[in-house]
């Protein structure tokens, strides 16, 4: 009876979990695929975009699995700040840190192609820096709000 | 805490729809810049030979586009400069068109001080193209090419045989003057005319004559002229001029000795 109402609670807690991470991971991954898809014709000018794309956005989706599974947690702000980070990090590789380099071959010449982004990176990374800082700013709302409460 | 949270909430909301409007608005604008140019004109002011280019940019997008600077360097085989141009627009609004000249420059000086040599040898010129300008004046954009040009000589290996004289009557003898010479040039044939002046060890002119001349690119010219001289002036030793004029320059004396 006792197991029986164990299971009931772990479904009723763990399930909207377990819907709530896979409906976020379908979001996050969209972009992504679409992103890929859009790029793939032009996937000869980007060489390095392809393999580590799927790495960052598996890393970046397990950290947002793992966030949402640890919610109710200081673990989940965590997973937050990591996830921010991660995603830092492929904006800095994928803009190649704020210069592009293009070697684009017409009629057997190649054309090169610069393009400098770094006021957009720099706008992209800020956006990570906000989400690491509310994280974090979070994690220690939560832990003083545990604290307050273990006083009461 | 909370409206700390709440701030930096909003805050980065704000910063993802920027971007991304940013972005989206910037491939369109960019989609939206046309560029043309028109015929080259030519002109020449001290010495100096200018070929503008009209060009023609309408930037029907969203940005601005500024400093847009277009250069064009030709250098060649040992790197020393031939031809630079540049041109220079500060500005060019977003939804407005602006005309402009693309100078190329060229010193007739150092044209005819190196034409001997681009004239009678095969040669490489390097193309280096470059485009900058600001998009949106945040964004600078940089297109380069780098072109290696072949340039074959339109009167390659040009040789003077070995020069035959024939009785022409008592005064006079026939000089038989046989010449060779490889249009290596893919862009144009050698067509025109070639005039010869024969000198004695004097430094006298004793005979001149002309020669028509058509070569077709990458073909051989063997023929040979003939001149009748006075027999009381030739010597055994000398030199010849030659000068020629065809459709696509004039270049001359161009002097071998003889004997």
């Amino acid at each position: 009876m006792v197991e029986k109402g164990n299971a009931k609670l772990f479904l009723r807690k763990i399930l909207p979990k377990v819907f709530k991470a896979t409906l976020l991971a379908v979001i996050a991954y969209l972009p992504m695929y679409f992103l890929s898809a859009l790029i793939s014709p032009l996937q000869p000018l980007f060489p390095w975009y392809e393999p580590l794309t799927n790495i960052f956005a598996a890393v970046f989706i397990f950290f947002l699995v793992v966030g949402v599974f640890f919610s109710g947690t200081v673990f989940q702000y965590v997973f937050g700040v990591a996830r921010m980070l991660v995603l830092m990090i492929f904006f800095i590789y994928v803009l190649n840190g704020g210069i592009i380099n293009l070697t684009v071959p017409v009629e057997g010449e190649s054309i090169n192609i610069m393009l400098n982004v770094t006021v957009v990176l720099a706008m992209l990374v800020l956006i990570c820096l906000l989400g690491i800082a509310k994280n974090v700013i979070q994690a220690i709302d939560f832990m003083s709000g545990k604290a307050e409460t273990k006083e009461m | 805490m909370k409206y700390a949270v709440r701030a930096l909430g909003w805050a980065t909301k704000i910063f993802w729809i920027f971007i991304i409007a940013f972005s989206a608005t910037s491939v369109y604008s960019a989609m939206n810049v046309r560029m043309s140019f028109g015929e080259p004109q030519l002109s020449l002011s001290n010495e100096i030979l200018v070929i503008s280019i009209p060009l023609f940019i309408n930037n029907s997008g969203f940005y601005d586009l500024s400093e847009l600077n277009i250069t064009v360097d030709v250098m060649d085989y040992n790197g020393s400069l031939v031809l630079t141009s540049t041109t220079f627009v500060p500005l060019i609004p977003r939804d407005s068109s602006v005309e402009t000249m693309h100078n190329v420059s060229m010193s007739l000086d150092d044209i005819i001080s190196k034409a001997e040599i681009y004239l009678f040898n095969d040669t490489i010129f390097n193309l280096d193209m470059s485009m900058k300008l600001n998009f949106a004046r945040v964004v600078p954009f940089q297109v380069s090419m780098n072109k290696t040009i072949p340039w074959g000589a339109p009167l390659y290996n040009f040789s003077v045989g070995g020069i035959s004289y024939d009785y022409h009557n008592v005064t006079h003898q026939r000089v038989i003057i046989p010449l060779s010479f490889e249009n290596h040039s893919p862009y144009f044939g050698v067509d025109g005319t070639m005039h010869i002046e024969m000198y004695n060890d004097g430094g006298e002119v004793i005979a001149s004559g002309t020669s028509s001349l058509d070569v077709p690119s990458n073909s051989k010219y063997e023929g040979q002229v003939e001149l009748i001289v006075d027999v009381l002036k030739l010597t055994p030793s000398g030199e010849m001029h030659f000068y020629f004029e065809t459709s696509m320059f004039s270049f001359g004396p161009v002097v071998m000795s003889y004997g």
